[in-house]
């Protein structure tokens, strides 16, 4: 579904941001990207969606990410970002969900029927004609996935996507992403929802790609974790030390 | 519509500093007066909000182009005016020194251009008496009354001073009604769009917060049906008083040329009846500016050399330019060198 | 790249070249101020058809730009939107003062096509100046500077605070086109339907933002006006600097320097 291939970019030529990286997402798979701050996960996000351009190839469900290509690619692939203030911007919940669908071209009750579904699907149909700035983070949270839900696409991105949440929401989203059918690549340093989320996971780390594997073997190496500045998902690690000889 | 340095003489951008000086120094003062200290942060963002709401593009209906936002009204309708103009010259500042918009020397004109009309003439003429009357018009329709008629004045105002002022400065040949019936029209167009987009940002404002804008009784009426229907009627009135008034510049561009500078004998002030009259202080401001560059030594038309200058001494002007030109290719070279001798010198 | 991506970039950029260390860098920020406004009032002041007399103060910024090893090109970029605006302004000249000024052999030059160069070279040679100024001197150090000049200090606090939020702010606005571009293909901006909430939901949040920040402020100790760092005392050096400066750009200004140079070549 999703295809990168030696894929380098830099705002400053000396600063390179993403160097020579390769990996791939199949259909239906649920990838998680991690690494540290500033390893270039929000990077990586930014050039699948054609937002920055890059040296090397972006492939996406077989298209290559170029200028003729963006409303294409844009189509299927929906983009949580990390702070739903920025993605929401219409008055209420309702209509910002209206806005993706209707601007791909569904009529008004085709896209009044798709935001009804994707509240549904997540359970948040009380939240329909809230106003945006008054909901609370987690309700804001749930509503900006159910604005990209409403877009129907084939892959969903996720920056953060439990940042600066309470345990409950925290616990609603993992459960909310486990229940998507998408293809998902999920960019986190909450390697607990990562585990507990991705199937693979690909490790970040100064712009390189540091490791790839199982979920549960990349999560599982203490050292590697510790090297690139991780460590190990609190569910594994047990009590602080509890794994030092 | 920022003006650049050298558009302006310095005696006009001189002038233009010291009345803008003025109303950011009275400014200054009144807010001391009122001594509230959560007015400076709030405008420290309102002004970036600004500054960021002018890096957005919106799309102009219609047509493929896109227009921006009119900072000087939507901070006097936050701010109130005096708070809002010095929130403006901060944002007009920033672009100033950050982004070459303008230039320092540019600066008061600017300030003067497209703050002192938006946050003042804007607020006391049109904000404030609008949102104020008594009338049974539903808010919304005053707040896009009052942000479309602000804009388009406050820009009408502008565009002719920067007309004003470059002319003053003798740096086109253009003649002062061709310049002016080329402006006006485009900035009644810009002014229109501007309008727009700030009335649309103020009623989304009224709607959520009404506590926020100035001037805004929350328990008024909010009839919301037909806002786009006064947009429009509001915008084909601004068209069509606009246009013709524009059509009237440039059919007779003469007329309005002599009516300003055509019988020089009698001096400016006799003439600047009709720009005193309707720009107020601005014509003060342009009378001094006469006055002070027929004063100074540093002015525009200082070597009006043209035909009566030797030939040979501009042919060596010539060659003399071409050396200094190679002079500064030379130096260029020189820094290039010392700087990669000491970069390999560092790495070595 | 959204434009305000753009801005944001430029005002890093801007961060970073300030934040250099050369010998322009070290001077104190007041001189430098004044050396560079009284640059530009000189430049400006050259008479609309003396091109010969104002090649020779485009040393000074060809000077500082070696001295202080900031890239040309990162200026040269900035003028991108100045410049069409001077050029315009400029472009009547050559239509309406068509008299012969200068001859060069078959060639007849028109004072209008010399006036129009005149000013592109004033507009370039201004910006530069104005440039190089911020490009040396970061802006807390020209704020205190400014204090010092009596500049009252709520402006200055003002201006300091917006500078903060405009990074700030800037930011969200990028992210929010991004976000919104992704979701509407094939619009050049915002859609009118959306013009009000778009920006409006910007500015609630702000407000809210700004009303945090004042709490911040308060709970250390804010009451109504700052303390600023200490301005750098400014000196021996830092009086030469302005001394020659202002004394090279008179000579230049006053003294046909061009002509003479010339002069010794051509007869």
């Amino acid at each position: 579904m999703i295809i990168c291939d030696n894929v380098s970019f830099a705002y400053e030529p000396e600063r390179p941001v993403l160097q020579n990286l390769s990996f791939h997402v199949e259909r239906g798979e649920t990838v998680g990207l991690i690494g540290a701050n500033g390893a270039g996960k929000s990077t990586v996000m930014k050039i699948l969606l054609g937002l920055l351009p890059c040296d090397g190839r972006v492939l996406v469900d077989g298209t290559e990410v170029k200028k003729a290509t963006l409303g294409n690619i844009r189509r299927k692939l929906g983009f949580v970002l990390q702070n739903a203030d920025h993605q929401m911007f219409m008055p209420t919940v309702f209509e910002d969900m209206l806005f993706g669908p209707m601007n791909y071209g569904a009529t008004r009750a085709e896209a009044e029927a798709r935001a009804d579904a994707a509240l549904e699907q997540l359970g948040i149909t009380a939240l329909k004609h809230r106003q945006n700035h008054r909901l609370s983070g987690g309700e804001k949270r749930m509503a900006a996935i159910a604005t990209i839900l409403a877009m129907e696409p084939e892959a969903v991105l996720m920056d953060e996507p439990s940042a600066a949440l309470d345990p409950f929401n925290r616990r609603l989203v993992i459960q909310t992403i486990r229940g998507m059918t998408q293809t998902k690549l999920i960019a986190s340093h909450d390697l607990d929802l990562i585990l507990e989320t991705c199937s693979r996971v690909i490790l970040l780390s100064g712009g390189k790609k540091a490791a790839e594997g199982a979920a549960g073997d990349i999560l599982r190496d203490r050292t590697l974790l510790e090297a690139h500045r991780l460590e190990l998902p609190l569910c594994l690690a047990g009590y602080p030390n509890a794994n030092d000889p | 519509m920022h003006m650049a340095d050298a558009l302006l003489a310095p005696a006009v951008a001189a002038t233009m500093y010291a009345a803008s000086g003025v109303a950011a120094g009275w400014s200054v003062r009144q807010l001391r007066r009122e001594d509230e200290p959560q007015q400076l942060p709030t405008m420290a963002v309102a002004s970036a909000l600004v500054f960021a709401g002018q890096m957005i593009n919106y799309t102009i209906p219609g047509t493929g182009s896109s227009g921006h936002l009119c900072g000087g009204m939507l901070l006097s309708a936050l701010l109130g005016p005096q708070a809002g103009f010095l929130s403006m010259i901060a944002v007009l500042t920033i672009q100033c020194l950050f982004f070459a918009d303008g230039g320092l020397m540019a600066l008061g004109a600017n300030i003067w251009n497209m703050a002192f009309y938006g946050c003042f003439v804007g607020y006391y003429l049109l904000w404030r008496p609008i949102l104020r009357s008594k009338r049974n018009i539903s808010m919304p329709r005053k707040i896009i009354a009052a942000s479309l008629l602000g804009c388009v004045l406050t820009l009408q105002l502008g565009a002719f001073s920067v007309v004003l002022e470059t002319t003053l400065s003798g740096i086109t040949e253009l003649p002062f009604g061709a310049f002016l019936a080329l402006m006006q029209p485009i900035h009644l167009a810009i002014g229109l769009v501007e309008g727009a987009v700030t009335a649309a940002v103020l009623v989304f404002v009224y709607r959520s917060r009404p506590e926020l804008l100035r001037d805004v009784d929350a328990a008024d009426g909010t009839g919301t049906r037909s806002v786009r229907a006064t947009l429009i009627i509001l915008a084909t009135l601004v068209v069509f008083v606009g246009g013709g008034l524009s059509l009237l510049a440039s059919s007779n561009p003469d007329g309005l040329e002599w009516s300003l500078f055509g019988n020089e004998e009698a001096g400016y002030s006799a003439n600047m009846g009709l720009d005193e009259d309707d720009y107020g202080v601005a014509s003060n401001a342009a009378e001094t500016a006469a006055a002070v560059q027929e004063a100074t030594a540093i002015l525009p038309d200082y070597a009006f050399a043209g035909s009566d200058s030797p030939a040979g001494t501009t042919v060596s002007g010539l060659v003399g330019s071409v050396m200094v030109a190679a002079l500064a290719a030379l130096i260029c070279l020189v820094g290039r060198t010392l700087r990669e001798k000491k970069a390999a010198k560092h790495s070595a | 790249m959204n434009r305000a991506e753009q801005a944001l970039r430029e005002l890093h950029e801007m961060d970073v070249l300030a934040a250099g260390s050369s010998p322009v860098h070290a001077l104190c920020p007041a001189a430098k101020f004044f050396t560079t406004v009284l640059y530009i009032v000189l430049v400006v002041s050259f008479g609309k058809y003396d091109l010969a007399g104002l090649v020779p103060m485009a040393l000074f910024p060809v000077l500082l730009f070696q001295c202080s090893g900031i890239p040309m090109g990162t200026c040269f970029h900035k003028l991108r939107f100045m410049l069409p605006l001077v050029l315009t302004v400029g472009l009547f000249n050559p239509f309406f003062d068509r008299a012969p000024y200068l001859m060069l052999g078959g060639l007849t030059v028109s004072g209008g096509v010399v006036s129009m160069v005149t000013l592109l070279l004033k507009g370039t040679l201004c910006l530069t100046a104005s440039f190089l100024l911020m490009a040396t001197t970061r802006i807390d150090a020209l704020c205190a500077a400014l204090r010092k000049l009596h500049v009252p200090g709520r402006f200055l606090t003002l201006l300091l605070l917006t500078y903060r939020y405009v990074g700030v702010l800037t930011e969200e606005a990028a992210v929010m086109s991004d976000a919104y571009a992704l979701r509407a293909p094939g619009q050049r901006g915002v859609h009118h339907r959306a013009w009000g909430p778009f920006l409006g939901q910007l500015l609630l949040r702000s407000m809210d933002r700004a009303e945090e920040l004042y709490a911040a402020m308060r709970l250390r100790g804010y009451h109504s006006h700052f303390h600023y760092a200490l301005a750098a005392p400014c000196t021996v050096r830092d009086a030469a600097y302005l001394i020659v400066c202002a004394a090279a750009f008179l000579l230049l200004r006053f003294v046909p320097v061009s002509e003479l140079l010339g002069g010794l070549l051509v007869r």
